[in-house]
């Protein structure tokens, strides 16, 4: 009888450990990257970062055009993925709640959510790149916008979804067509949870470096030309990364930083929505 | 017992409909034609003579074989039932038994359930509601409905009771769009609990007065029926009767049909009460009379409490 049980705590004392060391491990993972980061990026964090271009081997700069490009380029692909995203959410949330059609999409929003994201910086260079004959920060924005749609379509989705079907209810039994209970009522209820949405989609978007290698490419130059090539953080970090030279290497860990802080920025605030939203929201 | 209609082959619908008047006022049964037996019942029950489509002069609805099919259940099957004018009709039921998807018929929410189909016909007023012709909003403005649940809008008070003469264009202007409110929220005895507040957020209501609220939202639109669906059974004893008192003053100028759990509510708001049992209307008469004397003997056991 004791021994049984004896045998039955070690037992649970062993899952414990295990579950506990494979914790530790992914924080500690975690960890080594967040601290590689900082330590090496730190020493490089100075004003001239954020006033000066990305300079030539062996020249002083900073990363100004770079992220200046990274901001146009998200907020562009966000101005032009957010809409579509959000109204295909909804007509799988409101319209097509069942229908065959909406379990295909659903589907293929899905493939496209897990799709690795060199693929999507293929099909724009195919379909703009090539056409246009150059490199653009439109494209660019375009395969950002790309890779945000099955973000935005899947929160969204999933947000409508809580908005309790009484109150959707209650409002077509007023005479309200759906398109009107849509946007005065399950918007409204939904919105902090649309806006999350949004920002985790910023987040996923802004760190992308494959889409944009193929698409917006880089300038080492200040430009504002949506129809130029537009350097970005991500680009920039990967060709100052691999180079040999000291100075890029030191700007490239910089900017990784920079680009670590943005996002898990984005993500407090997005958590931090998230936690206020039952009170935000009535059952 | 055999009734006039039975076994005659008929295809003249005005004779059906003359055959059922004359069993309807002679207190007889006309064996409706049961296309859709409920699901492990065999047929005892229609034995007994009764009078399910009493025939009421000047209904409000008047609803004749409406059946519903939930993706090829049967939901409810020929039910003919005439609503008065003025009066509180309480459907009652053990659950299951069609009440809601009865009531969901007739502001036609029954639509946006997918797979959902309804046959015969509803008339409102003599119009039929159940024709493609039919504008729904228009109907729901008609026709409004009081849920289960309070679900205000997560919108202010003033907003909840104001969206509806939004979206209808009710209201010429602000003044007239406060005045409409106003007259609502004292319609439903909730004004002078909520005239000091009517910026905070409808939520911030007790159940009962959500409910309250809940209600002015429908009366606000300025219906001619009110359908409720069991709008107490989320509420305590002291809202619950505050409701009741208030269907009670709403009846003098709405028609108020309400499905209801209870028995006890069911004699105490309403004049007219119609007994359903798995999708069928078993018995339709004056409430009194169904609770003193029902006429068949699934309703008398049913309000003799043997189920349900």
């Amino acid at each position: 009888m004791t021994r049984r049980r004896q045998v039955r705590k070690l037992g649970n004392a062993v899952a414990l450990g295990l579950s506990l060391l494979a914790t530790l491990i992914g924080l500690a993972c975690l960890g080594a990257i967040l601290w590689t980061l900082v330590a090496r990026g730190i020493s490089g964090l100075s004003v001239q970062l954020f006033t000066q271009m990305t300079p030539p081997p062996g020249g002083t700069g900073g990363l100004l055009n770079a992220i200046y490009g990274s901001l146009v380029m998200s907020v562009l692909g966000m101005f032009i993925g957010a809409p579509i995203g959000i109204l295909a959410g909804t007509y799988l949330a409101e319209y097509g709640r069942d229908a065959r059609l909406s379990s295909v999409i659903r589907f293929v929003n899905d493939v496209l959510l897990s799709a690795p994201s060199i693929i999507v910086g293929l099909f724009v260079y195919e379909v703009l790149v090539v056409r246009m004959g150059h490199f653009s920060a439109i494209a660019g924005a375009v395969a950002l916008a790309i890779i945000a749609i099955p973000v935005m379509v899947r929160t969204t989705e999933d947000m409508l979804r809580l908005v309790p079907q009484g109150m959707k209810d209650a409002s077509t039994a007023l005479g309200a067509y759906p398109w009107r209970t849509i946007t005065s009522i399950v918007y409204p209820a939904a919105r902090s949870g649309i806006v999350t949405g949004l920002l985790l989609a910023v987040a996923r978007v802004s760190g992308e470096t494959a889409p944009l290698l193929f698409t917006a490419l880089n300038n080492q130059f200040w430009s504002k030309d949506l129809n130029a090539p537009m350097a970005n953080l991500p680009v920039v970090i990967f060709q100052f990364a691999l180079s040999p030279y000291k100075d890029w290497q030191q700007l490239a860990w910089s900017g990784a930083l920079l680009i670590t802080l943005a996002i898990l920025l984005l993500s407090v605030i997005a958590r931090l929505i998230i936690s206020a939203l039952p009170g935000g929201r009535s059952q | 017992m055999s009734t006039p209609g039975d076994g005659i082959p008929v295809q003249d619908t005005a004779f059906v409909s003359e055959q059922k008047r004359r069993a309807a006022e002679g207190g007889l049964n006309l064996k409706p034609s049961s296309r859709m037996p409920a699901p492990g019942s065999p047929e005892p029950r229609r034995a007994v003579g009764a009078a399910p489509a009493a025939r009421i002069e000047d209904a409000v609805f008047s609803c004749r074989d409406v059946s519903v099919l939930y993706a090829d259940k049967p939901g409810l099957s020929n039910v003919s039932i005439d609503i008065a004018r003025q009066q509180v009709l309480a459907v009652i039921g053990p659950s299951g038994c069609g009440k809601s998807t009865f009531l969901r018929c007739l502001n036609r929410m029954n639509d946006t359930i997918a797979g959902a189909r309804v046959t015969g016909s509803i008339l409102l007023e003599g119009r039929d509601i159940l024709g493609k012709e039919q504008d729904v909003a228009q109907l729901r403005a008609q026709v409004g409905m009081v849920f289960q649940k309070p679900n205000p809008f997560p919108k202010s008070i003033f907003e909840n009771v104001a969206y509806g003469p939004r979206i209808h264009g009710l209201a010429r202007g602000s003044a007239d769009l406060d005045d409409i409110v106003c007259a609502s929220l004292r319609r439903a005895g909730l004004w002078n609990e909520v005239k000091d507040r009517l910026s905070r957020p409808g939520t911030s209501l007790s159940g009962g007065q959500q409910q309250r609220l809940c209600i002015a939202r429908t009366i606000a639109v300025q219906p001619e029926v009110i359908l409720m669906d069991e709008p107490c059974s989320a509420l305590d004893p002291v809202a619950t009767a505050r409701i009741e008192d208030l269907i009670d003053e709403l009846r003098a100028s709405y028609t108020i049909v309400i499905v209801t759990h209870s028995m006890q509510q069911a004699a105490r708001v309403s004049q007219r009460t119609a007994y359903f049992h798995l999708g069928e209307l078993i018995e339709v008469g004056e409430t009194n009379r169904v609770f003193t004397n029902p006429r068949q003997k699934l309703t008398e056991d049913y309000i003799s409490g043997r189920f349900g």
